[in-house]
């Protein structure tokens, strides 16, 4: 078969292919439908980049002006505000456990009093940690507000003994840390998690679509006619048929990218070149990848269940939520199965940190050899397209 | 006429029974999945924190207060200092190997500022690919700072007793308290929510993969065969939600009970009171299922609902909090038997709630069950009839065939 013979082939089998796409709705869906969804669910849901107005508890025993004062400021704080002013303890621990406060900011009574004597009242602030993310963000609140208590009454007492605010400032906290988060400086959580959540989603669609796409053709019969087209050779029947999609979901990458980077402003330390090129190669390595599932489970229900559960794990096995250093062993080799994690480490490195490519080489290397998946069950593949019959 | 309906009803379960144990998608969704999932996401985040993460320090004071924050930083359980470099491009650089994740940089001036009385500062620059990192750093450093500042107001203080030190230095302490995840581990957060997704999620894939099979297998393509039990909608309805109901009270005990058990999960709630919320809960997502394998039409496109899931672990408001969806979402929340399930099932599991106490969702849960076997009474009602119409279109036409051959 000559080159222009192959390349007339892969033109017959693409003109079919985009008219099956059109014709079936759940290409559409797939294709376009649920990674919109996603995408317009996830940036509407993170637009602010962290919660606001968290609300919390505070049990204020003393209601003296100092307690006041404290509890106000607590409220004027971004990340809270200040729901519930319980009469007691118990009151506001039924309001945690019912989920309508995170956080109790406790003031023990005669608070305002011991303070200015010199007593050493206790501030105390419980977090409900089954909610961790709120509880973080509101224990950095709490806590700096129980700082500033301290620091208040320590500067007013030490100005009346006649030191100088700096001289103060030391003696309470002699050393400070000073943070700088590289790449994520406000802590925006739509830029920590929907960098890696909206391609996870269009990794499953491929997933998901490459192995309904193949595994129609098996279940439909029509399987024969698609490789007789293809002149008998699995590459350019693939390449016909898979080629739509490729462009397709290419095309939704770039919306995804357009939108986080262009209309969100995302970190893009490295420049436009290397996401794109990784959200390609992501895309052709999700690909490859549901070509093995189906050649290895050519039943097209089996092949969809092993792309959906595939698909799904690698959420939270990839590591972007909870470090893949902190896992066990085992999953950490296994998370390198999934091409989500290797366009994760590309994304961290060169969009969030603006790194050269050549720390990431592998990373590359690894979204390429993915392709090299297709070949080795091609034999496979093409005995289940001439000989399996659909069994309902 | 009750007692065919119940003879009915035995009838339909029994079928359905033998339908889900042959069909093997559906085995995997009702079986395979409740089963492994719940380990395998159990397993992934069960280290619950992170421990020595991995920071570089960059000392260029050299004294020997830097070089004891350095040794208490890496004496901390979250942090391992992996090596102290002299300059910020060698650190940079060992960042960009991913050798480390953050840099610890101490001013040269640190020991001076420190002995002449004026506050020193030290700064952190920590790679955002995971604020878990984050948070481990500063909250190290955080504290190693404390500490040292205490030791050197030890020295350096001249109140004139230990008491007045304190009182100078720590006008107001404070305490915190991390209640219900005391060691703020993400599997204890987080793997309680999965679970409950994992059952709503099985039950629609599973019931939907059940609908399509129907469809292919059926005569004329409905949801229902053509049988003299299957006549009644509320007793196929019954029938069916039946034989869900049944199989997923093991999947609760395998899931809910068991696994977090296993994995020592917090597991604070009273058994019978999490048995009484969970009711609702399974019927809610049963008659959901119901509803949605009536409009889904074949079995493939169900799976493509599994999508979903991490829609809806966000808008259940244990991932992100539930103040700061946006209130359209929240309200796309209320019809999802997911969204109060986590809710009530954190409190009662996690939090050690009263059934009053979640009394919200509970209802919430009865409300959407109502809602929801409605609506699949509808659609059963409207396959059966059109099931009906083509039996009877069907024997017309066999009919005519007939009275036209023997012409």
């Amino acid at each position: 078969m000559t080159l222009k013979e192959g390349l007339h082939a892969i033109e017959a089998i693409f003109k079919r292919e985009l008219h099956l796409l059109t014709k079936t709705p759940t290409f559409m869906i797939c294709i376009f439908g649920a990674p919109l969804i996603c995408l317009i669910f996830f940036l509407s849901l993170m637009k602010g980049g962290l919660p606001k107005d968290m609300p919390i508890a505070v049990v204020d025993l003393d209601k003296s002006a100092l307690s006041r004062n404290l509890t106000r400021q607590l409220d004027a704080f971004e990340q809270t505000r200040v729901a519930f002013n319980a009469n007691s303890f118990y009151e506001a621990r039924k309001e945690l456990q019912k989920g309508n406060v995170y956080a109790i900011f406790f003031i023990p009574q005669d608070f305002g009093k011991d303070a200015s004597l010199g007593k050493q009242p206790h501030l105390s602030f419980y977090t409900n940690a089954s909610y961790l993310v709120a509880a973080s963000l509101l224990f950095r609140d709490m806590k700096t507000i129980s700082v500033l208590a301290g620091a208040s009454v320590g500067l007013q007492t030490g100005r009346a003994k006649g030191y100088t605010d700096d001289q103060i400032t030391a003696a309470l906290q002699p050393i400070k840390v000073d943070t700088h988060a590289i790449g994520n400086p406000w802590m925006n959580y739509s830029v920590y998690l929907n960098n890696t959540i909206l391609p996870g989603i269009l990794q499953v669609m491929i997933f998901f679509s490459t192995v309904f796409a193949i595994g129609s053709e098996i279940k439909y019969g029509s399987s024969r006619e698609w490789l007789k087209m293809g002149k008998g050779s699995m590459l350019i029947s693939l390449l016909g048929k898979l080629l739509p999609q490729t462009i397709a979901f290419t095309a939704v990458a770039f919306l995804f990218a357009a939108f986080l980077y262009g209309y969100n402003s995302f970190p893009l330390n490295s420049g436009w070149g290397p996401m794109l090129l990784a959200l390609f190669l992501l895309v052709i390595a999700a690909q490859a990848v549901g070509i093995f599932m189906i050649s290895v489970l050519p039943t097209l229900r089996l092949g969809l269940s092993f792309a959906c559960l595939f698909g799904m794990v690698s959420f939270s096995i990839v590591g972007f939520s909870f470090p893949v250093a902190g896992m066990n062993p085992v999953l950490q080799s296994l998370a390198d199965l999934f091409p989500l994690r290797h366009y994760f480490l590309i994304y961290v490195d060169q969009a969030l940190n603006g790194r050269a490519m050549i720390y990431t080489w592998s990373e590359y290397i690894w979204l390429l050899g993915f392709l090299i998946l297709p070949l080795l069950v091609r034999k496979n593949l093409k005995n289940a397209l001439l000989y399996i019959k659909y069994i309902p | 006429m009750i007692k065919n309906g119940l003879l009915d009803i035995f009838t339909i379960w029994l079928d359905e029974m033998k339908k889900v144990f042959r069909d093997d998608g559906v085995r995997i969704f009702f079986f395979l999945v409740p089963f492994g999932y719940p380990l395998l996401y159990t397993f992934i985040y069960n280290n619950e924190v992170i421990h020595e993460a991995k920071m570089v320090v960059v000392d260029q004071s050299d004294s020997y207060w830097s070089r004891e924050f350095t040794r208490r930083v890496n004496g901390t359980a979250d942090v391992q200092v992996v090596s102290t470099c002299t300059n910020m491009n060698e650190a940079k650089t060992m960042l960009d190997k991913k050798k480390a994740y953050g840099i610890l940089y101490i001013p040269s001036d640190f020991d001076k500022d420190l002995h002449r009385g004026k506050q020193a500062t030290v700064s952190l620059y920590v790679d955002m690919s995971s604020l878990l990192y984050y948070r481990a750093f500063l909250m190290s450093a955080t504290e190693v700072s404390l500490d040292i500042g205490n030791d050197l107001r030890m020295h350096t203080s001249s109140a004139g007793s230990a008491q007045l030190d304190k009182i100078m230095v720590e006008p107001i302490p404070y305490d915190s308290v991390a209640l219900f995840n005391s060691q703020n581990g993400f599997a204890s957060f987080l793997v309680p929510g999965i679970l409950i997704l994992i059952l709503q999620q099985t039950l629609v894939l599973g019931i939907g993969l059940r609908g399509g099979t129907e469809r292919e297998k059926n005569r004329f393509h409905t949801l229902v065969p053509i049988s003299k039990h299957f006549n009644g909608t509320f007793r196929v309805v019954m029938g069916k939600a039946l034989t869900y109901l049944l199989l997923y009270v093991i999947n609760c005990i395998w899931v809910l009970w068991i696994v977090p058990r296993m994995f020592s999960l917090p597991q604070v709630g009273d058994p019978m009171t999490v048995v009484i919320f969970l009711l609702p809960f399974l019927c809610a997502c049963i008659f959901f299922a119901m509803t949605l394998s009536g409009i889904i039409a074949t079995r493939e496109a169900a799976m493509i609902y599994v999508f979903s899931s991490v829609i809806m672990i966000f808008i259940s408001g244990i991932s992100w909090p539930e103040s700061a969806v946006p209130p359209f979402w929240k309200f796309v929340g209320l019809f999802i038997p997911s969204t109060p399930g986590i809710q009530g099932f954190v409190g009662l599991n996690t939090c050690g709630a009263s059934l009053s106490d979640v009394a919200k969702q509970y209802h919430l849960l009865w409300l959407q069950t109502g809602i929801y076997f409605i609506t699949t009474c509808l659609i059963y009602r409207y396959q059966i009839i059109k099931c009906h119409k083509q039996v009877v279109r069907q024997y017309r036409y066999m009919k005519m065939r007939k009275m036209l051959e023997v012409k």
